[in-house]
């Protein structure tokens, strides 16, 4: 994989190495889902799997508190098969009735999407919850009880999970067995969240910038002064130690346009909205134009070109 | 602040922000599970402000540099899209159409798939039973220890007797647990025989084959005690069932590999994913019959002391199943 040399190809390879499914619907535009990672499947697992047994122990510990008497070796016994059969049509139930997430993938924010884009099929959920057993209970009990191996088993276990991992690390949308077979892949479920606009607040008249001076920076310049921005608001006071941050950010930002006037240290938040609005305006109207700009290296390639 | 203060991309927001905030409530209130309930102005409403607001993300992206709000609108146009194109499948129906039709369906078009299963399971008995008819130490052989449950051919006969028609206090008690292992490992094996067919069919083959070599070899030592036919009831009664359920299940592992083994025109991923609706449905119904397995051998085993009604219950059942397999869907639609 390339080297970035600039902090602005080091984010557009890291956002390259997160995992998008492009899904196309009728209307043309392209939407995408972000695949979720191994790990984060995993702690959703590892959420079912606590929430199952818990249910099963509580259905046990309601009967054994029944009138009739059981003895330790029945309840045993009426465990062992409860978890057995709360597991697979748990699974399949939560993700048919919630449209595919169960409890663990809510608490994590996943949900299972079909790789056709179209709603889940009952076959789907049934299919990848039975390879589920396959997959993630049998290996893992059996893990659980490697001690007692002997060692031709372990091989055959280690190689068994080299083989489940290798599958879905070697596809595109992190599909395991069970979701090929299903035609299904997990995605993170998009947060919905609207934040204010930045460039409608505060006044302008106190800094202006001409053209000269917003020719410097980039579309990742401005997002990250942008996170920058967001994490202090125009209307909330400056928090101590972002306060030396932002003066610092102002500096610099007057050094590299060229900005001659004295900006006092308690208007640097001030500055930099103003830059900001002024910047994203400049940006905006060029890329109207045709003209993109993704970061301060964008002239390097009308250079070499 | 006046509207002309506002760059373009701010008051391109300003103007349709309304809408979103529109769309994000109807699809909340889709996503919990009401998108039945939404009246068809409702609906109406969801379909026209999905439209509406997948193009201003696409304007959005050619015009805005604001990462926040390109961040909201691919996050709500996303769940917007989950919301119109890919909602809640209606459940109602799903069972009586597995049981009514498309269950029975899928059984009768993976024959090939159950018979192999059939055939495997069939060898293994009988390579069983001729072996061990001819040196009884090849029992050690086909029994894994912890299944024998302290049947084996050092036992005597009053034993053997006792585990069939639980009279004993002794060795064979606690049967419960025992019954609750070997019907776990019963529910293992066909998880495997499914599961495991994908890979050419032979894991399928081999789980079959060995659990016919155990039922083989197992009825072979009663047999030479002269308890054949008791020993037939005792299995009768749960294993019909078990028996053919694993044998379902092996022959859905079947179909998967004859599907990776002889894919036609598709591609061998693509036959594997058809060949896998039958095969889902073979699961589910050796999963049922598992269930029902377990049922009859927990309780009917030990209520129903008698070995005539034994095998009546037993192949009663049997025939039940090949009625549901053989009976319903046969009419078009």
């Amino acid at each position: 994989m390339a080297r970035a040399s600039t902090p602005a190809e080091a984010a557009r390879l890291a956002e390259k190495r997160q995992r998008f499914a492009v899904l196309t619907p009728p209307e043309g535009v392209p939407i995408r889902f972000e695949v979720a990672t191994l790990m984060g499947r995993a702690g959703a697992q590892i959420a079912d799997i606590m929430l199952t047994f818990l249910g099963a122990l509580a259905i046990v510990i309601v009967i054994a508190l029944l009138p009739f008497n059981m003895g330790g070796d029945a309840a045993i016994t009426l465990l062992f098969l409860l978890s057995l059969f709360i597991r697979a049509p748990y699974y399949i139930l939560t993700e048919l009735l919630w449209n595919g997430q169960t409890l663990g993938k809510r608490m994590t924010g996943l949900r299972v999407l079909a790789a056709d884009g179209r709603g889940l099929t009952t076959h789907g959920v049934v299919a990848r919850n039975i390879l589920k057993e396959v997959e993630v209970f049998i290996p893992g009990t059996m893990i659980l009880a490697s001690q007692s191996l002997g060692l031709v088993w372990t091989l055959v276990l280690i190689a068994w999970i080299a083989i489940l991992l290798i599958v879905p690390l070697t596809n595109r949308k992190r599909q395991r067995i069970g979701d090929i077979l299903a035609n299904t892949y997990v995605v993170r479920q998009p947060k919905i969240l609207l934040l204010p606009d930045l460039s409608t607040t505060g006044a302008d008249e106190e800094f202006v910038f001409s053209a000269d001076q917003l020719e410097h920076y980039g579309r990742f310049e401005l997002q990250t002064l942008e996170t920058l921005l967001r994490a202090n608001p125009l209307d909330q006071a400056v928090k101590k130690d972002m306060q030396k941050t932002l003066v610092e950010v102002m500096r610099q930002i007057c050094r590299k346009i060229g900005y001659d006037e004295p900006v006092a240290d308690d208007r640097a938040l001030a500055f930099l909205h103003a830059f900001y609005k002024a910047q994203r305006a400049f940006l905006e109207q060029k890329q109207l134009f045709g003209d993109v700009r993704d970061d301060k290296h964008h002239r390097r390639d009308e250079d070499s070109g | 602040m006046t509207d002309v203060a506002h760059i373009r991309s701010a008051r391109f927001r300003e103007q349709r922000e309304a809408d979103w905030l529109a769309l994000e409530k109807l699809v909340a209130r889709a996503e919990r599970g009401a998108a039945a309930k939404l009246s068809f102005e409702e609906s109406r409403e969801l379909a026209r402000l999905y439209r509406s607001t997948t193009t201003s993300l696409s304007v959005a992206r050619d015009i805005s540099l604001d990462k926040a709000l390109l961040a909201y609108l691919e996050a709500l146009v996303a769940r917007a899209y989950i919301a119109v194109y890919a909602p809640q499948e209606t459940l109602s129906g799903v069972v009586s159409r597995f049981f009514l039709r498309s269950g029975p369906r899928a059984m009768r078009r993976s024959w090939i798939g159950i018979m192999m299963g059939f055939v495997a399971m069939a060898l293994g008995v009988v390579i069983a039973y001729a072996l061990f008819m001819q040196d009884q130490s090849w029992y050690y052989t086909f029994m894994p220890l912890e299944m024998a449950g302290g049947r084996h051919p050092g036992a005597s006969t009053e034993t053997l007797r006792d585990a069939i028609f639980d009279t004993g206090e002794g060795a064979l008690a606690g049967l419960g647990i025992f019954a609750a292992f070997l019907f776990s490992n019963n529910t293992r094996v066909a998880l495997f025989a499914f599961s495991l067919g994908v890979f050419a069919c032979v894991p399928s083959f081999l789980l079959t084959l060995f659990n016919g070599l155990v039922l083989g070899a197992f009825y072979g030592l009663h047999e030479s005690r002269d308890l054949g036919y008791e020993v037939f009831g005792w299995l009768s009664i749960h294993g019909v069932t078990e028996l053919s359920a694993i044998i379902i299940a092996a022959g859905g592992g079947f179909m998967l590999g004859l599907a990776v083994l002889f894919p036609g025109h598709v591609s061998r991923k693509d036959a594997l994913r058809i060949a896998s609706k039958d095969a889902v449905k073979l699961a589910v119904i050796s999963a049922i019959m598992l269930f029902v397995a377990g049922l009859l051998e927990g309780f009917g085993r030990q209520i129903v002391q008698d070995t005539e009604m034994r095998i009546m219950i037993g192949w009663g059942i049997g025939a039940l199943w090949l009625a549901w397999f053989l009976l319903p869907g046969w009419g078009r639609r």
